[in-house]
């Protein structure tokens, strides 16, 4: 399963969305259960899929999905296809 | 005073017993409480209970063995409300599924027999499917009371099958099983089906109603007739009845109660717009979670909504050591049932609501009196985790 695939099923499964809602392009604004306690709950979800820990001004910064990419893209974790 | 044990499939000893003046103890088949136990609970009971009485075997709130004693002029008048309240008049018989030493088919189902002058069909329940089946499928004109649990091994047992000869069908001591009306409609096309609500100290029975009259499993409807029911503070149901127990006997203390004491069911409630009353569970079923009040009943409610199988929540912290819970699912659902449960909380819920996981397991375990052995759920072995919340 490519990262991609890793991170689709993860925020999925996080914030219990139906998979149309999902893309890199969701923000945050728009998803209902993507509150203070859903930060935490992807913080944790990162960490377990992909080893990398947010620290809390990166997991509150987040406002896409493609934020997430892009903070473990930094860390060395590549999303290439 | 005599102690009574019973001996499934045979109430003959508790016919003699009833014949009795005096009062007696009616245990179930096998129990771990002590003869001397109840021996030394009948013995502290003062003059005007030691006839015309008996007592039940309950579980306490603290755990601890419980006697609850009734009065038997009290209890017929209740079998006889109980058969007004839900026009038994057509019911000829009412087939055994459960022990008659628990107070819900002692009184439901024995009792209301004999007042009535119907007749008693004792089976084994589950544990002997063959015998039960040939009861139901020789039934013309019955009533059946069950406990939720036994919706499943009603599945399991005769999955096929169809007996237009139950017109009655009672649920009680526990969960009503709302979501599996369709079903039970499918076995039985000609029963009507009641939520029946109470507890040991009513001796049992405190409300009625239709299935078809709520839509949530946790509107036990209202109170039977001269039956009140009350809030006290944190939502603590209370009730009085002319029905209910006149004393229990418990950690070595016998409490007497009046007909006129406000008593307290142990389930905290709330009444609705319509007034009937709502049930929001058990005092350590509702509790605080991130400073949201969770009552675990009202969530029920929701998977209900998702989910046609039977339900059940254990007590869990989660990793941030606030108060949480697992939803304990049976038998093992689809990965699509487990999409609309956790569908179903999204839309109804904030995420402090939602379960810490979702898991099943093919079978719950089951105490003697139907029930699902709730203690025994957080430490089940072989379950199957559908789905984790990460807090």
């Amino acid at each position: 399963m490519s990262n991609h695939d890793k991170l689709r099923e993860l925020i999925i499964d996080t914030f219990l969305l139906d998979p149309s809602e999902y893309s890199l392009d969701l923000a945050r604004e728009s998803v209902d259960t993507w509150d203070s306690l859903g930060i935490v709950s992807m913080a944790v979800g990162v960490h377990e899929t992909f080893g990398y820990h947010f620290t809390p001004e990166e997991a509150t910064g987040i406002e896409r999905v493609s934020d997430i990419v892009r903070v473990l893209e930094s860390k060395g974790i590549s999303f290439a296809a | 005073m005599p102690v009574v044990r019973e001996t499934l499939g045979d109430s003959s000893a508790l016919d003699a017993a009833w014949s009795d003046p005096r009062t007696f103890a009616y245990l179930p088949e096998k129990t771990d409480v002590r003869e001397e136990w109840v021996a030394s609970a009948l013995a502290a009971l003062p003059e005007e209970l030691r006839s015309g009485h008996f007592a039940l075997l309950t579980s306490g709130s603290t755990g601890h063995p419980k006697l609850v004693v009734g009065e038997r002029a009290r209890a017929e008048r209740l079998a006889r409300t109980l058969h007004a309240v839900q026009d038994s008049d057509p019911v000829a018989e009412t087939i055994l599924t459960l022990p008659l030493s628990y107070c819900y088919a002692f009184v439901n189902q024995w009792l209301w027999a004999r007042v009535s002058g119907r007749r008693l069909v004792s089976t084994r329940g589950f544990s002997a499917p063959d015998l039960l089946r040939g009861a139901l499928e020789g039934a013309s004109d019955a009533m059946l009371c069950l406990v939720g649990a036994q919706v499943t091994l009603l599945e399991r047992n005769f999955p096929d099958l169809v007996f237009p000869g139950v017109l009655r069908i009672h649920f009680a001591g526990g969960g009503f099983p709302q979501a599996e009306l369709g079903r039970l409609a499918a076995h039985f096309p000609n029963a009507r089906v009641f939520n029946n609500y109470g507890c040991a100290e009513a001796m049992p029975r405190l409300t009625s109603r239709r299935a078809e009259d709520a839509r949530e499993a946790t509107d036990v409807g209202r109170p039977l007739p001269g039956i009140e029911l009350s809030l006290g503070e944190g939502a603590e149901l209370f009730f009085r009845s002319p029905f209910g127990a006149t004393a229990f006997y418990e950690q070595d203390e016998l409490h007497l109660l009046s007909a006129d004491d406000w008593i307290a069911t142990g389930d905290l409630a709330e009444r609705t717009e319509a007034g009937t009353w709502r049930l929001l569970g058990r005092a350590n079923q509702v509790f605080k979670r991130y400073g949201e009040k969770i009552a675990l009943a009202r969530l029920l409610d929701t998977v209900a909504t998702a989910w046609a199988g039977q339900a059940n929540f254990y007590r869990e912290r989660d990793r941030m050591q606030e108060e949480g819970f697992c939803l304990l699912l049976t038998p093992a659902p689809a990965e699509e049932d487990v999409r609309a449960v956790l569908k179903a909380f999204r839309a109804a819920h904030p995420r402090t609501h939602w379960p810490l996981r979702v898991e099943s397991v093919p079978e719950l375990p089951v105490l003697p009196n139907g029930k699902t052995d709730l203690a025994a759920l957080a430490t089940l072995v072989g379950k199957t985790i559908h789905w984790k919340n990460r807090l």
